[in-house]
This record gives structure tokens, sequence and C-alpha cells, in this order.
């Protein structure tokens, strides 16, 4: 079908692949698009930078036939779009890579890479034929899984390299991926520029959200740069530099993404691991977080750091012994872990983190119900105070306390799971996972600061990171797991990615010399 | 069997090689308990009563399973999707009553329009359904449930209330056999094997376990949610209208209180069989298992003359055991 559609049309004799005048799109009268009018040309590779909320989302749905825009012209190849529909642009070349992972995980691989584009013969699928093409399609990038495999056997950096397949291999000519990176580690990260680079060089337009900077600068040739819905600058990426696209995406200048680090460490243990190892994995940690200190757990995806850390809380079977302030900690206690004053900012937030169809307010008080009860009743003046304190503190921006916190954006999302835990006073343990995937930069400096000044408060951290400057950049040492084990320890003046790297994929720290 | 082989590259493509570790033994265990706890069943039965294990016993289980065989598969379809037709039941009352309205030995229409009438009535209200839930976006537990009262209130006002009895030879005929061959169990394999085709082998069926499996993904895909959802619910109602046609001729009447209650009968085959209510897992010969076991249960507990009110306690405990089964099987994998 979207075969038969490709070839009707002419080739294309313009080199624009993507072209917008004047789009405009609001919700409920809030207005998400302003008059967006920039072109994206055949075989290029272009980001859209800015904030979460800025409209990329919204500019790609209008691109990928999903939104229908209020006003506006959108011409792909130099043909106007009459039609705003899925399949339509499907047929039309467009592809699109949602951030949020759309597999199907009760389908095998090779189904869910030809969803949509079946082959059959007589009616029947032609299975084995499909089976052989998925796994053509997968080892032309280098993938090796097995297509009978169901999909939610493999884990998320394989999904996204899937999902990415999926979208790339439907003769598509305009690839849309939104923050296809956030759950791939730095190598995989390689593979998929790879695949990128590739597609360029084959004519695609590719546009392209990240909050990375350094993947703006490795793989872009332009950057549309987006804020409050409208395109504030779209220039060849050599002309901009990093600063001032961050100043573009905020509208002010953020002179220190990161803060200084204030190195208030005691010697005093807050927790002691000994001999922990994880149900399903081999090996075993001990380490020592101080108060004051952050520490980080660096290593790819899927290394186990998640693993370790929901077993500290309780969460997770393991063996081995816990010590909290000096006094044992019981393994699998999450309730007891809670009261002793560890608190854990989970890495998929929608998942375990927060609950997107309750209130602000109830998401914040939830783990502390019992202390805002009196006489069986709940004290709701004593909660909103608290809230309304902690929201300030934590600089979350929202309407009201009973708004839901499914309609707040990415970073403030992020901002209430961290403000559940300091509401009724500061943890003694605060884990991090991944706490800013997905956070717009404006956000995640706030963020932070927030863990900076914690910690200069006496709050032991643990905070686990695919991001690499984070992780260099806000922790006092760095542990690096891989498998499940600690492969090396660095101190704050080892600390750059290469080193890190080293470790996580198994070689010793001093191969270099 | 089919069912065997199919499920056992299953576990194949899923898990290494090599000797089985206890842990999977324990999960294979659990998968087929039900299976298994219907074997010693079934053994037990074959043992202790004469009368069980004959080929007679046999083809009357079979016939007594053939109605509910085809309401299974279209929840099978249904549930699918990630959808529930609570309706199927009165739609085999109501299917029954036009059909025998139209069946009467006076000869007006002949049997083959009043078997497509009453089809056709099924048929209706499955698609009716179907727009209800595709285009109008009603859950599909409210709308099927709102329909389950009207059909039934069709049927009332088409029978008047009464039995519609007189019917036409022919029409009898059709609880009767074919080259040997009981008619509605010929009419249940048939309708199972198109389904089982239909659901693992073609791009309809793909695009069903999409649907329910994810709609976002399945959407961004290219795939018709609307399409498939209004397919499913049809298919459910023409099913239920075939299955009343059958239960019709074999009651010698059109009742329209004939298929109260066959809702829940259908969707337990259908999650005993390892349908997931969730949407997008599970297989149509899961639920011919889901079905079998019922029948068989329903047969021999009547055989060793259990009270049937201990059955309906039975039947309860055995659809939880199910869901727990299907569970504990899916936080394994998470």
């Amino acid at each position: 079908m979207s075969g038969a559609a490709v070839a009707e049309l002419p080739q294309p004799a313009s080199e624009i692949a993507v072209g917008c005048s004047g789009l405009t799109k609001s919700y409920d009268g809030v207005p998400v698009l302003r008059d967006i009018s920039v072109t994206f040309m055949r075989g290029t590779v272009n980001v859209l930078a800015g904030e979460n909320g800025a409209g990329k989302s919204t500019l790609f749905k209008i691109i990928s036939g999903q939104v229908h825009p209020d006003a506006g012209q959108l011409t792909l190849f130099g043909e106007p779009v009459r039609r705003f529909d899925a399949r339509h642009a499907q047929g039309l070349g467009v592809s699109i890579i949602p951030q949020e992972l759309a597999p199907i995980p009760d389908m095998r691989v090779w189904q869910n890479l030809l969803i949509g584009r079946e082959k059959s013969g007589f009616g029947l699928l032609r299975r084995r034929q499909m089976i052989e093409e998925a796994a053509a399609m997968m080892e032309g990038v280098g993938l090796s899984v097995d297509p009978t495999l169901p999909m939610k056997r493999l884990n998320v950096a394989t999904t996204q390299m899937i999902e990415i397949l999926k979208a790339t291999s439907r003769q598509a000519r305009i690839i849309l991926m939104d923050e296809p990176t956030s759950s791939l580690s730095a190598r995989e990260v390689e593979q998929l520029f790879q695949v990128i680079r590739r597609l360029r060089a084959s004519g695609v337009c590719i546009l392209y959200t990240s909050h990375r900077m350094e993947e703006i600068e490795a793989i872009s040739d332009t950057v549309a740069i987006m804020r409050d819905g409208a395109i504030i600058r779209h220039a060849p990426t050599s002309a901009l530099t990093e600063r001032a696209i961050i100043a573009d995406m905020v509208g002010r200048e953020i002179t220190e993404l990161f803060p200084d680090r204030q190195i208030t460490e005691s010697d005093t243990p807050v927790l002691e691991v000994r001999n922990l190892a994880v149900k399903g994995y081999k090996s075993s940690v001990s380490f020592t977080v101080r108060a004051g200190e952050i520490l980080g757990l660096g290593g790819l995806v899927g290394a186990g750091r998640s693993e370790l850390l929901e077993a500290i809380y309780g969460m997770r079977k393991a063996t081995g012994s816990l010590r909290l302030d000096g006094r044992d900690l019981p393994l699998g206690r999450m309730k007891e872990s809670i009261r002793r004053g560890i608190a854990l900012v989970p890495e998929d937030r929608k998942l375990s983190g927060i609950l997107t169809s309750l209130s602000i307010l109830d998401n914040v008080t939830l783990p502390h119900l019992d202390t805002f009860t009196a006489v069986g009743f709940l004290e709701n003046g004593n909660r909103r105070s608290k809230t309304l304190d902690v929201l300030r503190r934590t600089r979350v921006a929202y309407a009201t306390l009973g708004q839901k916190v499914g309609h707040l954006s990415g970073g403030n999302q992020q901002k209430v799971a961290l403000a559940r835990w300091l509401v009724t006073g500061t943890p003694r343990l605060l884990i991090l996972d991944e706490p800013t995937r997905g956070i717009d930069v404006g956000a995640r400096s706030e963020l932070y600061r927030l863990i900076n000044d914690l910690a200069a408060q006496g709050v032991a951290v643990l905070l686990a990171s695919s991001d690499m400057p984070e992780l260099i950049n806000l922790s006092h040492r760095v542990l690096v797991i891989r498998e499940g084990a600690i492969m090396g320890e660095l101190k704050k003046n080892e600390l750059d990615q290469e080193a890190i790297l080293r470790l996580a994929m198994g070689r010793a720290s001093n191969d270099r010399q | 069997m089919t069912g065997n082989s199919a499920t056992s590259e299953v576990v194949n493509a899923a898990e290494p090689k090599g000797m089985p570790s206890p842990r999977q033994i324990g999960r294979f265990a659990l998968r087929y308990a039900l299976v298994i706890i219907l074997a010693v069943f079934l053994v037990t039965l074959a043992v202790s009563n004469r009368s069980f294990l004959t080929f007679s016993n046999m083809n009357v289980i079979l016939i007594q399973v053939a109605a509910n065989a085809l309401l299974a598969t279209g929840a099978t379809f249904v549930i699918l999707t990630g959808g529930i037709d609570l309706s199927v039941g009165s739609i085999v009352g109501l299917s029954g009553v036009v059909a025998a309205l139209f069946a009467q030995d006076d000869g007006a229409l002949t049997c083959a329009e009043a078997v497509i009438l009453g089809i056709a009535a099924g048929t209706a209200i499955g698609a009716f359904n179907g727009a209800l839930v595709a285009f109008a976006r009603v859950p599909p537990f409210v709308a099927t449930l709102g329909n389950m009262t009207v059909a039934s209130g069709l049927a009332f006002v088409a029978s008047d209330g009464q039995p519609i009895s007189g019917l036409s030879d022919q029409f009898l005929a059709l609880s009767g056999t074919i080259f040997g061959v009981s008619i509605p169990v010929a009419v249940m394999v048939i309708v199972v094997v198109i389904a089982w085709v239909l659901l693992a082998r073609t791009k309809f069926g793909m695009h069903i376990y999409a649907v329910g499996g994810n709609p976002q993904a399945a959407r961004v895909a290219g795939v018709n949610l609307r399409a498939n959802r209004f397919a499913v619910y049809t298919i459910s109602g023409f099913l239920a209208g075939v299955a009343g046609v059958i239960l019709a001729a074999r009651a010698t009447a059109g009742i329209a209180t004939n298929g109260t209650g066959y809702e829940l009968n259908a969707i337990a085959a259908a999650v005993i069989g390892g349908i997931s209510l969730a949407g997008g897992r599970g297989s149509i010969i899961g639920t011919v298992f889901g079905f079998l076991i019922i029948g068989v249960l329903d047969n021999g507990l009547n055989i060793i003359n259990v009270s049937p009110f201990y059955q309906l306690i039975v039947k309860g405990l055995i659809i939880i055991g199910a869901v727990f089964v299907d569970s504990v099987m899916n936080r394994g994998d998470d």
C-alpha cells in the first residue's frame, strides 16, 4: 500500500524535503505552535533544540500527520499536504520514532519490525520470508538478535535500536526522531549515528530532538532552536556555539549548567554496603557512601546499576548486608528503608516515580501519609502548607496543588518526584537513577543545584547516570559498574569520560599507560 | 497436537538450549497446570466411571461444547484487541428467536433464509457494538453491557416473551448429523480452524494482536485501529448468531432467554486458555483448551453427581486459578 503511494510520486524535483509556512496550532486556546516557517533539505540532519514544551513534539506530530494544524501550510518534497493522517504521511515517506518507546511487547521481533508492511500470499502471511527479512534488516546495522524472540525479552537499548530500524526501513524519506538516544549508552549512540549518516548519504532528511549538547555537535548539519512554540533561530551547526544554543533555548544565559561542587564531605559513613549480591547477578559489591558525598555510579545501559539501587532501597531481592548510620538495615524491607531515611527517585518516573493521574498534593505526600494523619484523618491544612513549602524550594512550575502531575512537563514531574522526599525533612540517603533523562536544560540546571545543595546539607547521594557530563561534574567519586560488579573507582581528579567508558566496557583503568 | 508444538517453539526460542533448570520446569508445570489438572481429572473419571470414557459421551461433550466454542472464539478476537463483549449471551437468544420466527413449518421462508436472518440479527448487534467502540469510543464494557440489554429486549419483543416453536423439520435437522458428524461439532471445528488461520497466519490477525498489544504503536505502524476494532465485535456478533441458530434448533424452539449468562462462559474459556484480558497475548489454541476444560468439567461433574451448585463454585475457582497462573507467569518476564 505504502509502496504504491511512493511509486506514484514524481521524483522530488525540490531539494526541500520539509517546508513549513506559517504553521500554527493551539490546544484549548493555549498556543503550542506559533507561525512556524522553516525548511529542511534532503540529505541533512537537523536538530530541533528546545526545552520541553517548546513545541517540538507538536511539530513532529503535524509533519507525521497525527495532528492537523490550525493554520499554515506544510509541503513535503514540494507537494502541499492537505490530508493530515498518519497512514497518508507514511505513504509519503514520513517515519517517526516516538520518544516513548512503542514496541508491542508480546509480539515477536520480526512482527514488530514488519508490522504494517506484511508480505502475504493467497491471504496468508509469508512468515519465513518475513523472518528472514527481519534478520537481514538487523544484520545490516550490526544487531544480532533472534527475530523470533518476543519483544519483551529485549533490553531497553536493543528495543530502541529495533524501533529506529523499524522506522528507518519503511522506504522513509523523512525521519523524525524524538530523543532517540535518551536510553542508549555511548556505544549504542555511536551505532545509531552510523545509521543516521548512512541515511543522510542516501538523501533522507532527518529531524532529531535531543537534550544532549555533544550529540547536537556530533551529528547535525543545522540546528533549529524552538522556544515557546516559535522557531527562534535556524542556522548551520558550525555557526553556533553550545552556549548560544542554550541561551536561545532558555531565553536567558545559563552561565553554569553545573553548580560548583561543595565539598562538605565528612568521614561519617551513612550507607555501608557489604557483599551485596543482587538476585540475578553473580557478583557482589561492597562500598560506602559518606555524609555530604555524591557517589556516582557509571556504566553502560543494562550494567545492573538500577537493580543495585533498587536492592538498597529494599525493592529487589538481594543477599549481603547493609548498614545505615551505623545500624543494620534489613534487606528487602522497603517500608523500613523509607522510615530510616532512604529516598529513591527511580529511572522510569512514569512507571514507578510518580502517579500521573493523581494531584501534585497527593503525589508529594503519598509516602508520608502516616505523618499527616491525626486520629485516623488526614490533616489537609498541614499537608497543603508543607507541600507548598517544598514546591517553592524545588521551584516546581505548577498552577494549583490539585493539578494532575501528568499535565506537568517532564522536568517538573521529576522535581515533584524529588520533592516528595523533602516534605518531611531531608533524607539520610538520596538515591537518584537517571534523574535528568528527557529533561530540558533549564530544569536540569535547577535539579543539579538542588542535588548539590542537599549534599551540602550532609545528605549522602547515590547517583546513577548515563549522561557523562552529569556524572563527571556532579559526582565526588564514581564507581563503574559492569554486569553487577564494581569494575573500578575513580576519584574526582581521575574523572573523565574515557576512563569511565574503559571500565564500563570491561578494560582495566590503567590500559592506556 | 498442534497446540503443544506451537508452544514448545515459543519456549525454545525464548530460553537458551540445554538442560532445563528447575525454575524452567517449575514455570512449565505452572503454565500447563490446568492441562495437567484436566488430565488427572479425566483419568480419574475414566477409571472410576464406565460411562464417561465412551465414544457416545465424548460426542455428547463436543455437542454441548459447540455453542460455547463459537462464543469463546468470538471472545478471543475481542479480548485480543483489549476489549470485552458482554452481549453475546443475549445475542444467542435474539438470533434464535429471529431464526425460529422465520423457520415455521408453514414454509413462508426457506430454512436457509431463516438461518441467514437469524445470523444477520446477531451480526447486526455485533456491528453496532463495533461501531460504538471503534467510532463513538464508548468503552467496550459499557457498549456491550448496554447492547446485552438491548438484544435481550429485542428478543422478548420479537417473541412476545413466549418460546417460538413449530419449527420446520429442515431447521430442526440443523442439530442433527451430516455424513455421520454432528452439525454443531462440524461447525465448531470449521470456525476454530478458520479463526486459527486468521489469527496466526494472516495480516488481519497480526494487526489484531498489535491493536491489543500497543494501540499507539500499531497506529504509528499504519494499522487501522477503528477498522480492526469494528471487525472483531462484528465477528463476535456473527458467531453468537450462529450459536443462537444452532441452540434454537437443539431446543426445538426460539427462546429469548436461551443464552442468558453464556457470555461469562465464553470469556471464562478464553481466559482459562490464556488470552490476556489486557489484550495482545494468547492463542486460539488456548481457547480450545479453555472451552474443552469447561465442557469436560460440566459433563464429568454431572456424571459423578456433583450438585450444579457446587459445580458453579468449582468453575469459578478454576477461572481465578487460570488468571493467577497468567499473572505469575508474566511477573517472571518483567
